[in-house]
């Protein structure tokens, strides 16, 4: 309240009012300052010199100060600056050393008042005293600062720094005697008016020049510096040594800082070079601007807040020759567009996640406990200096949401890919195995499929026979017939709303609601309620032997515990074994007292005799009339392209592999390689290198073919010799001994050489390993300390 | 379903980025102290910070990993206007004693004139391309042309999106039927009506990057955007984090005459659409295959979407959790996982039912030296989980909490598609 008081009191009564405007200058502006009232903003530049009144709309040309015919450089500001007790008195900073000072209540039109040329330079800067009408300073180029009384002619001071340039000069506010000067060297001095030989007080306060300096304005003694080093710094004076207590990083070396009126910890910054944007920093949040102008098109060279209790309105000058007001409310705001979240899946299907905790804590769903518990340690270690504010977190809660082996990891596709079996056997022992290896993980989809293609394609027409009517016979292991159903069915095009997809896209990774409402259908579907153990048993009795019964190995497998979750993972197949099998029907129990039935068993209900019956008849002409296997060919490759498209691709290039030619020609050259190198990259990714090389090397594809034959280039030395070996093979032309002796067994290595390549020794992979399980030189007894990585 | 191992960051300010290499053993964050850290995983699975270092002078908006065949390589984005390519030095330094790697800045891009708000590099089949996107609305597109040396990288292309830029993605599809394609996004938040998301392709008759398709259906402030990993398929899938998470597909048309060498045509079809977050969606990442969508938005959650068979996306999972280090310098931490009851409004739930999934919510114990403070686990809704389960052995062993909790059967929600 009292803040608010003294607001209105020094407004006068009445807020300030304006919009964000601009009005051209006829050339650019090296300085601007405003006067007491906020109602007149003066610029001053090497060929300007105008003061302007801040209306409503637009500002307005009052007076333009460059008066007389013949054209002087006392005119041509470096620096202006309007005195804040007297509205008629203004003070320049001529480029040629004289300091000018102007009285605006003159009658003439030449206003100009005194001329001190005293300066040998440029003068950088001058400045009023706060409250002091007549006191001057001035700080030049030449290294001096001279303070002047306006009643005399001549300074009344002069304050050597002994170093370079002078920046900047501030009288303090705190303090009546004290100002503050920067230096081009990287200097801060601190003066006493009254003491002229020598400075109370120096420290280094940047690397390079320091361009300027701002007393905080709520007489704390806070100093603000900026510097080419693009950094701006917060230094408390008021301890024997300056300390710095806030350090700002941007992005430009800063030409001018002004604290912001009635926000402690606010800062406007502009920049000297590159940047031309005008920046308000909070220091304590030294990274990121709180709000940024973005008007200027040019550097912007004078920046003022435009009423000494008014943090919202701020005028610049600038080389494009514009002169703005801007509004706190128009600025941009980088911290609100800033991204406060980061988030990335890894490969094993780990989640990185970053946010700001603000986010996650002001959570209101939070579980109270987990609150309670936590806030102490959440508070404690926030206890460093910048907190003792009430401002807004800004820090990043990074945690990385790990899956767990049985979930959404990416396990599957590497123990899949490393047991695969692509090549080397019949092709029916290679689905087999695959199939094998599939449901083993699980993923019975793919099983179900690899099975499908052995019975399509294996020329062993007893094997597919006796396993169809062995599956059939039990109708437990409907899983093939089923497919071959759907294949069937399905016309090429390969509807997305089709059975085949419905069965296929239960694969992979997450299975778990799925099986649960599998399990529901099949337990509505019977009514009997026994033991839950009892159906498994069951069955497992009757198929013992049977390896293909997929359906039934998920009975097998849950230990009792897991029965609520590790649901079966098929619903379809049971539903054509219920109907088979109308005896199996008893044992099956109904363990669910789910209140979600009646939609699914309407479904299941009606749909189960019309397929079943298909579903027969399809089989039997399956394999009776013993179609072609090119016959399959279009579903197949539906299939490949199928599982392709749900980001299987591991399933494409596997069948691609194995069934080679016989598929081959249905998929177009340019798909293939697409699947091949996209699996190809996966496969790296999981530095699965040795599959990766066996996949190049399966595939058919030319230009997979080459990848592992392009820029391998093996430099080898003799062993013997020592020298490089020029031509191929195995022989040394220089010393006509074979260079690749083990020189542990000396028998010629074939297959895994390792040798050292400091003296081109080696062996045996594992003759070498365990040589150097007991010794660290080398096995030809050269002497040499073997390094191998 | 997700244990959360929560890392002390200590970043001075917001984490902007994350990044998992190539390989996921290493990851990047960056923040807006001005600073990028490396993390290395260990063997035991925690993560290492091995290096950190001041990148700009400015926040770091993003960080990016390159192929591994180009070595250790990091791009940088940033306020300060530059991008900036960094390489790891292995060897000699003395700086391995402390755990430290060292990374050395190859180049700094300095062509844009405002804010570097995004860096990706180019898929790999491309070589050592780089593109960033600037908040003046310029995409460039640097090229290494000797990938051995990363310190000499030529502007190959600029392209002007008229509209600040938040972020870009290039389509990762090695097809030799898909051309380069690179997609943009865009925050501007003035209302007009132009595409905040626009796609460019290459064309190879031109040699340039031109518009292919924007997606006119995107007009709020667009803050991440995503390719899906292209495994063979014949369609690209991209997500667009916005008010809301949008899912596209964009399959390209056959091109009628392939020698008239013009852009290809899509069809685009929005094949799902959540405001789920209730709030701005700020980002989204795709898992490897391309099959599941991860979210985060101002509501502090991660939200995972994924499809069934029928291409109907569904929330199959909600992530809610900080870590907040115990003590500053270890990256032991108490996790606080409070998980909501994944509720999946969806659209096209086919019978109805919508699927339902839990976390387990933490019973984070006090123990120090348990970096696994708590599980997130798939489990029935929280009532029964408070009939206290043991948090110390669940902790420990972890393998079926719900043995001990659930002695009831479970009323989950049937659904028979395979989610």
């Amino acid at each position: 309240m009292e803040k608010m008081a003294r607001v209105t009191t020094a407004l006068g009564g009445n807020a300030l009012t304006g919009r964000t405007m601009f009005c051209h200058l006829d050339a650019p502006a090296n300085a601007i300052s405003v006067c007491r009232d906020a109602a007149q903003v003066v610029v001053a530049g090497r060929n300007i010199f105008k003061i302007y009144s801040i209306e409503e709309e637009q500002f307005v040309e009052k007076l333009n100060l460059r008066v007389g015919r013949k054209p002087s450089l006392n005119f041509s500001c470096a620096d202006v600056v309007w005195h804040q007790m007297d509205e008629n008195l203004l003070a320049t900073a001529a480029t040629n050393g004289v300091v000018v000072t102007w009285n605006l209540g003159k009658p003439s039109r030449n206003k100009q008042d005194q001329l001190f040329t005293e300066h040998k330079r440029t003068v950088n800067k001058v400045c009023f005293h706060p409250t002091e009408v007549y006191m001057l300073l001035s700080g030049s180029q030449d290294g001096y600062m001279k303070c002047f009384d306006l009643r005399k002619k001549d300074s009344v001071s002069t304050f050597s720094g002994q170093s370079e340039s002078v920046r900047d000069v501030q009288f303090s506010i705190r303090d009546y005697f004290t100002f503050a000067a920067t230096f081009e060297n990287g200097n801060v001095q601190l003066w006493d008016i009254r003491r002229p030989d020598r400075y109370e007080r120096m420290f280094t306060a940047h690397n390079g020049p320091v361009f300027c300096c701002d007393w905080h304005p709520e007489d704390r003694g806070w100093l603000a510096t900026g510097g080419r080093d693009k950094m701006v710094k917060v230094w408390d004076m008021n301890t024997t040594r300056a300390k710095e207590i806030y350090c700002v990083q941007t992005i430009a070396s800063v030409a001018r800082v002004k604290w912001r009126p009635e926000c402690k910890h606010h800062i406007a910054t502009c920049s000297m070079m590159v940047d031309h944007n005008i920046y308000v920093w909070d220091v304590r949040r030294p990274f990121i601007p709180s709000a940024m102008f973005e008007e200027h098109k040019d550097v912007t060279t004078g920046i003022v807040w435009r009423h000494l209790h008014d943090p919202y309105f701020l005028l610049s000058g600038s080389k494009d020759s514009t002169l703005y007001q801007h509004i706190f409310k128009d600025a941009s705001q980088p911290i609100d567009r800033a991204n406060p979240e980061g988030l990335c899946y890894s490969l094993y299907g780990d989640l990185a996640f970053a946010a700001k905790e603000s986010l996650i804590s002001s959570d209101s769903n939070r579980k109270p406990y987990i609150g309670d518990r936590r806030h102490p340690i959440f508070f404690k270690r926030k206890l460093d200096p910048t907190e003792q504010f009430e401002y807004i977190s800004s820090s990043s809660a990074l945690s990385v949401f790990e899956t767990d082996v049985e979930s959404g990891s990416m396990d599957w596709f590497v123990h899949t890919a490393k047991q695969y079996a692509l090549a080397g056997r019949p092709l029916a022992e290679l689905c087999d195995h695959n199939a094998k290896v599939a449901k083993g993980l699980d993923r019975n989809q793919v099983a179900q499929t690899w099975t499908m293609l052995r019975i399509i394609y294996s020329s062993l027409g007893t094997v597919s026979s006796t396993n169809l009517n062995h599956s059939m016979g039990k109708g437990s292991t409907a899983l093939p017939l089923m497919n071959s159903f759907n294949l069937k069915d399905i016309p090429a095009g390969l509807g997305s709303e089709s059975r085949l997809d419905r069965s296929k896209g239960e694969s992979r990774t997450e299975n778990i609601l799925m099986d649960s409402s599998s399990t529901l259908i099949n337990n509505e579907d019977n009514e009997e309620t026994e033991g839950s153990d009892v159906p498994a048993d069951y069955l497992l009795g009757d198929v013992e032997a049977d390896e293909d019964d997929l359906y039934m190995m998920d009975h097998e497998n849950p230990h009792a515990e897991e029965q609520e979750y590790s649901l079966p993972q098929e619903a379809f197949p049971l539903r054509h074994e219920i109907v088979d099998n109308p005896s199996a029907l008893d044992h099956l129990q109904d363990k669910a007292d789910s209140p979600h039935v009646s939609g699914n068993e309407a479904e299941t209900v009606s749909l189960t005799p019309v397929e079943s019956f298909s579903l027969i008849s399809i089989s039997h002409s399956l394999y009776e009339n013993r179609l072609p296997s090119d016959f399959f060919n279009p579903i197949v490759r539906d299939t490949l392209l199928f599982y392709a498209e749900q980001g299987d691709v591991q399933m494409a290039v596997s069948v691609l592999i194995v069934l080679g030619e016989r598929i081959r020609k249905e998929i177009d050259e340019q798909t293939q390689e697409h699947w091949y190198t996209s699996y190809i990259d996966l496969l790296q990714r999981f530095q699965l290198w040795n599959i990766s090389n066996e996949v190049i090397k399966l595939s058919t594809c030319r230009a997979i073919n080459c990848l592992n034959q392009a820029s391998t280039t093996l430099h080898v030395n003799c062993s013997n010799c020592k020298r490089p070996m020029s031509n191929r093979g195995w022989i040394c032309d220089r010393c006509r001994q074979c260079a690749s002796m083990c020189a542990v067994c000396h028998h010629v290595v074939k297959g895994l050489f390792v040798w050292c390549q400091g003296c081109s020794h080696g062996g045996h992979l594992q003759h070498i390993m365990k040589w150097l399980e007991t010794s660290s030189h080398c096995p030809a007894g050269c002497g040499h300390l073997c390094e191998y990585t | 379903m997700f244990v959360a191992r929560s890392i002390a960051a200590d970043h001075r300010d917001l984490i902007h980025d994350v990044s998992f290499d190539f390989h996921g053993r290493r990851m990047a964050t960056c923040s807006s102290d001005q600073s990028v850290k490396v993390w290395d995983k260990s063997e035991n699975g925690d993560w290492h910070c091995t290096a950190s270092w001041k990148t700009h002078s400015g926040s770091v908006w993003r960080v990016t990993w390159a192929h591994p065949e180009f070595g250790q390589v990091l791009a940088s984005c940033s306020f300060d206007r530059t991008a900036a390519v960094w390489e790891e030095i292995v060897g000699e330094s003395n700086d391995k004693l402390r755990g430290q790697s060292h990374w050395v800045k190859r180049t700094t891009l300095v062509d844009s004139r405002t804010s570097v708000t995004d860096v990706k590099f180019a898929p790999k089949h491309m070589g050592l391309m780089l593109a960033t996107c600037s908040a003046d609305g310029v995409v460039r597109i640097y090229e290494a042309p000797d990938v051995m040396n990363l310190s000499q990288w030529s502007l190959q292309h600029e392209i002007s999106c008229k509209l600040s830029c938040s972020c870009i993605s290039w389509n990762p599809s090695s097809s030799r039927a898909h051309s380069p394609m690179i997609a943009v996004g865009s925050d501007d938040n003035s209302p007009n009506i132009l595409a905040k998301v626009q796609i460019y392709e290459y064309n190879e008759n031109t040699r340039k990057y031109a518009k292919a398709e924007a997606l006119m259906t995107v007009s709020d402030p667009v803050h991440d955007i995503a390719f899906a990993p292209n495994l063979g398929r014949s369609f690209h899938i991209l997500a667009v984090a916005t008010k809301d998470v949008r899912i596209f597909t964009l399959k390209p048309l056959r091109k009628e005459l392939t020698s008239s060498g013009g852009l290809t045509k899509f069809e685009i079809h929005i094949v799902a659409q959540f405001d789920n977050h209730n709030s701005q969606v700020w980002r989204v990442s795709w898992n490897i295959t391309g099959t599941v969508l991860a979210s985060s938005g101002d509501d502090g959650c991660v939200r995972l979407w994924k499809a069934n068979y029928m291409d109907n996306w569904k929330c199959t999972g909600i992530l809610k959790g900080n870590g907040s280090p115990v003590n500053g310098s270890s990256q032991q931490g108490i996790f606080n996982a409070s998980l909501g009851s994944a509720n999946t409004s969806l659209q096209n739930s086919l019978n109805g039912s919508s699927a339902s999934r839990y976390f387990f919510p933490p019973l984070d114990s006090p123990r120090a030296g348990s970096r696994w403070s708590s599980h997130a686990q798939l489990l029935p809704p929280p009532p029964l989980i408070e009939q206290s389960c043991d948090a110390g052995t669940a902790n420990l062993q972890y393998p079926h909490p719900r043995r001990r909790c659930v002695s009831r059967p479970l009323n989950l929600l049937p659904e028979n598609e395979g989610v």
